[in-house]
């Protein structure tokens, strides 16, 4: 009896601290900083978008993404793929980072990251390439 | 070479002599499997076809190295002379060829010997060949090419020399790309024990230079012993999206035009970078995003790990942050991976920024620096006109005694004063994040004093104001150059003046408050005249997360207090609304300063 109940409060003190921290931490903060971030990489996705599409990039589970198959880019373009995908993560970097400190808790970037990757994920499209424990797989 | 086949096991070795007529007419060997520590051989098959009038020689056989898992198929058949001697083996329908690797090429060995010892000659045409790694970060699509081979053995050592003609096809060689042939490369040397000399290796590559370079290498790990590099004419345009965008993709160069020649000398001994010398010679080079462009740019840049060299830098004209900048000459002295200067002058429009005793060091691969700077007097008529500004009247100066940067941060102990609308403006506590990335960050303190309520309303046509204001705002922070917080009061200064609100200037004060005072004024005998008198004026503003919490110089139950009137005709104007939508308020405050909000009087 004393072990579930026991365990009841275990449960229930990880279901409150949990909730505690994703209601506390507004995702959709928006500051001139995120907002130019932003900016940047909706005016980037246009060039990943056909990226994402064939496999050449995908969603890595920590909210970044990575070349993924290189082949699949004309050999011309491998160069441009490289410098964009340099470029959206470290605008990726910088939007955790500018999140937690919009939320006035820059200790939770990494939280905040690790969040954003299952968002990124989920809200892939379908063919989309994305990363899981196992390694890369096709949505 | 024996030590090549030393290691090698058969597994089986099978020797066919298939007879007719009493002679021998094919000679036919098969190994199912061989190895050798460099790699592994599958399904040889080697045929020596004696019957026809020129007898050939054909090899089959799968190919791996030792970390690779998949097998390659070479196919090769080659006509072999009677006469070794005199005699070339040409070998055509050649083949390598697996997944990633479709290779024909050609071969001609016009010899093998010369007296006794190795002495080969030969030269491989590659026809429209493509390969890649897995990855496909080192690939070649339709490469055609011809690759001339000379190869002497004397006693220990081997020397080759070798032409290399790269006639089409492209090559991606992560990170560089190149689009077409054209380039050659001609080099000599020699082969000791597992280390590769080249004497001299000279690389044209069309349209962009030329490449001298000798060097030794350790073959086990392809560790460079030495190195000596030369780049006497390098035509930057050309070879800047080649050679340099590749490599300056995390720095603020990495999206520039830039037009010039430069040249480039380096020396590396055991894989370290020894000395360097870098010239840029007329070069123009501008940021695609309008952050930075310099002009006429003539730099001489040594380096040596050993000893302190003296840099020069100098450019006619540039613009930073669309601030014009004019021609400046540096001079600096740098120390293995740190730099000095005493003093540099940077003309920026009618004024400069001189900074003074600059110190530089480069740890970690981060840049920190401090210097002290002074502005000398800018006029803010050209400064307010460049930054697209309404245009102000007075002088800009500055003394900062100390700036420091660290890690993307710029931090000033000390303070920028504005001399502007007869007053002055005092900028304390200034610090800016990363001015050149993609969300600068600012923080500062600002003192107004004494400004000219005459010149500053004309400036901004916000509706005349006679009088003196005062203003503090503390704690402000910009984003990407907008503010996101501060804590600001602004109000008239004290003491004697002419003190003078028009009625417009009432009306918009009002439209920020939210309105009210206005619609008083219009419905009243006030509307008569022109202008009032007043005693105090004020405004407040807290901004926190896009709301600014406004107050006046008085609290009353229903609001606040902006403009108290004092004489006759005297005016109070009221704000009522407390809380206002940052965003809101600076619409309200455009259309104010837009005129579209004229006094309308009934």
């Amino acid at each position: 009896m004393k072990k579930i109940l026991f365990s009841l409060v275990l449960l229930l003190s990880t279901f409150f601290t949990s909730q505690f921290v994703a209601a506390a931490a507004d995702l959709e903060v928006n500051t001139p900083a995120i907002s130019a971030i932003k900016n940047s990489m909706q005016a980037r996705h246009g060039q990943l978008a056909a990226h994402y599409a064939s496999g050449a990039i995908g969603l890595t589970k920590d909210g970044l993404i990575a070349v993924r198959d290189a082949n699949a880019v004309p050999l011309k373009d491998r160069g441009g793929l490289n410098s964009a995908v340099t470029a959206e993560n470290a605008d990726r970097n910088k939007l955790y980072k500018e999140i937690a400190t919009a939320n006035g808790h820059p200790e939770w970037q990494a939280e905040i990251q690790s969040t954003f990757a299952g968002r990124w994920i989920d809200k892939a499209q379908v063919g989309w390439w994305v990363q899981s424990a196992g390694g890369w797989v096709k949505k | 070479m024996s030590t090549l086949f030393r290691h090698v096991i058969s597994a089986f070795c099978l020797l066919l002599v298939s007879t007719s007529a009493g002679a021998v007419t094919e000679i036919s060997i098969k190994a199912a499997r061989i190895e050798h520590p460099l790699g592994d051989a599958q399904d040889v098959n080697l045929q020596f076809n004696l019957n026809k009038r020129l007898p050939t020689l054909s090899l089959t056989a799968k190919l791996k190295q030792k970390n690779e898992n998949d097998f390659t198929q070479l196919s090769i058949r080659c006509d072999v002379p009677q006469f070794i001697e005199f005699n070339a083996f040409k070998c055509s329908e050649g083949l390598l060829k697996n997944t990633r690797i479709n290779l024909p090429f050609s071969l001609e060995i016009s010899r093998l010997f010369s007296h006794g010892a190795p002495d080969i000659k030969a030269a491989l045409q590659l026809k429209n060949a493509n390969f890649s790694d897995e990855a496909g970060l080192h690939a070649a699509e339709k490469l055609s090419g011809n690759v001339a081979i000379a190869l002497k053995q004397t006693g220990q050592v081997w020397k080759w020399n070798t032409a290399l003609d790269w006639q089409l096809g492209e090559v991606f060689w992560q990170p560089f790309y190149l689009a077409n042939g054209g380039h050659t490369l001609v080099a000599n040397g020699s082969f000791e024990g597992d280390v590769l000399t080249v004497k001299t290796a000279q690389l044209k590559i069309k349209s962009v230079g030329e490449l001298v370079a000798g060097g030794q290498v350790q073959l086990t790990d392809f560790k460079l012993i030495n190195l000596n590099a030369n780049l006497p004419d390098l035509n930057l345009n050309t070879a800047y999206p080649l050679l340099f965008k590749p490599l300056l993709q995390k720095t603020a160069f990495n999206d520039v035009e830039i037009e010039g020649k430069a040249t480039l000398s380096l020396q590396m001994i055991n894989s370290e970078l020894k000395l360097f010398e870098l010239r840029l010679k007329d070069v123009d080079l501008a940021d695609r995003n309008q952050k930075f462009a310099l002009y006429k740019l003539n730099a001489n840049f040594p380096w040596s790990f050993d000893s302190p060299k003296n840099v020069s830098l100098n450019y006619e004209s540039g613009e930073l942050l669309n601030l014009p900048l004019g021609k400046t000459n540096i001079q600096a002295e740098v120390n293995r991976y740190s730099l000095i200067s005493p003093n540099v002058r940077l003309p920026i429009l009618d004024g400069a920024l001189r900074l003074s005793d600059i110190s530089a060091a480069r740890i970690g691969g981060q840049w920190y620096w401090h210097l002290s700077a002074k502005l000398e007097p800018i006029s803010m008529a050209d400064f307010s006109t460049q930054l697209n500004l309404p245009k102000m009247q007075g002088k800009a100066s500055a003394e900062i005694p100390l700036v420091t940067y660290s890690a993307g941060m710029l931090t000033t102990d000390g303070s920028v004063v504005l001399h502007v609308f007869n007053g002055s403006v005092t900028v304390t506590q200034l610090r800016i994040q990363s001015p050149l990335g993609i969300a600068p960050k600012l923080n500062a303190d600002i003192a107004l004093r004494n400004l000219d309520l005459g010149d500053l309303t004309r400036t901004f046509s916000f509706g005349a104001i006679e009088g003196k204001l005062d203003g503090d705002i503390e704690g402000l922070e910009l984003q990407n150059w907008t503010p996101v917080r501060f804590d600001a009061m602004v109000q008239s200064s004290p003491g004697k003046y002419p003190k003078k609100i028009s009625q417009r200037a009432v009306e918009n004060i009002s439209a920020l408050g939210g309105g009210g005072a206005a619609a008083a004024v219009q419905r009243s005998f006030l509307r008569f005249f022109e202008q009032f008198n007043y005693g105090k004026m004020g405004l407040s503003c807290q901004l926190r997360n896009d709301i600014c919490e406004m107050g006046g110089i008085e609290s009353t139950p229903h609001g606040y207090v902006i403009v108290k009137g004092s004489g006759i005709p005297a005016i109070t104007v009221m704000g009522y609304n407390r809380t206002v939508g940052w965003s809101e308020l600076l619409a309200r405050i455009k259309r104010v300063t837009d005129g579209n909000s004229k006094a309308i009087i009934k």
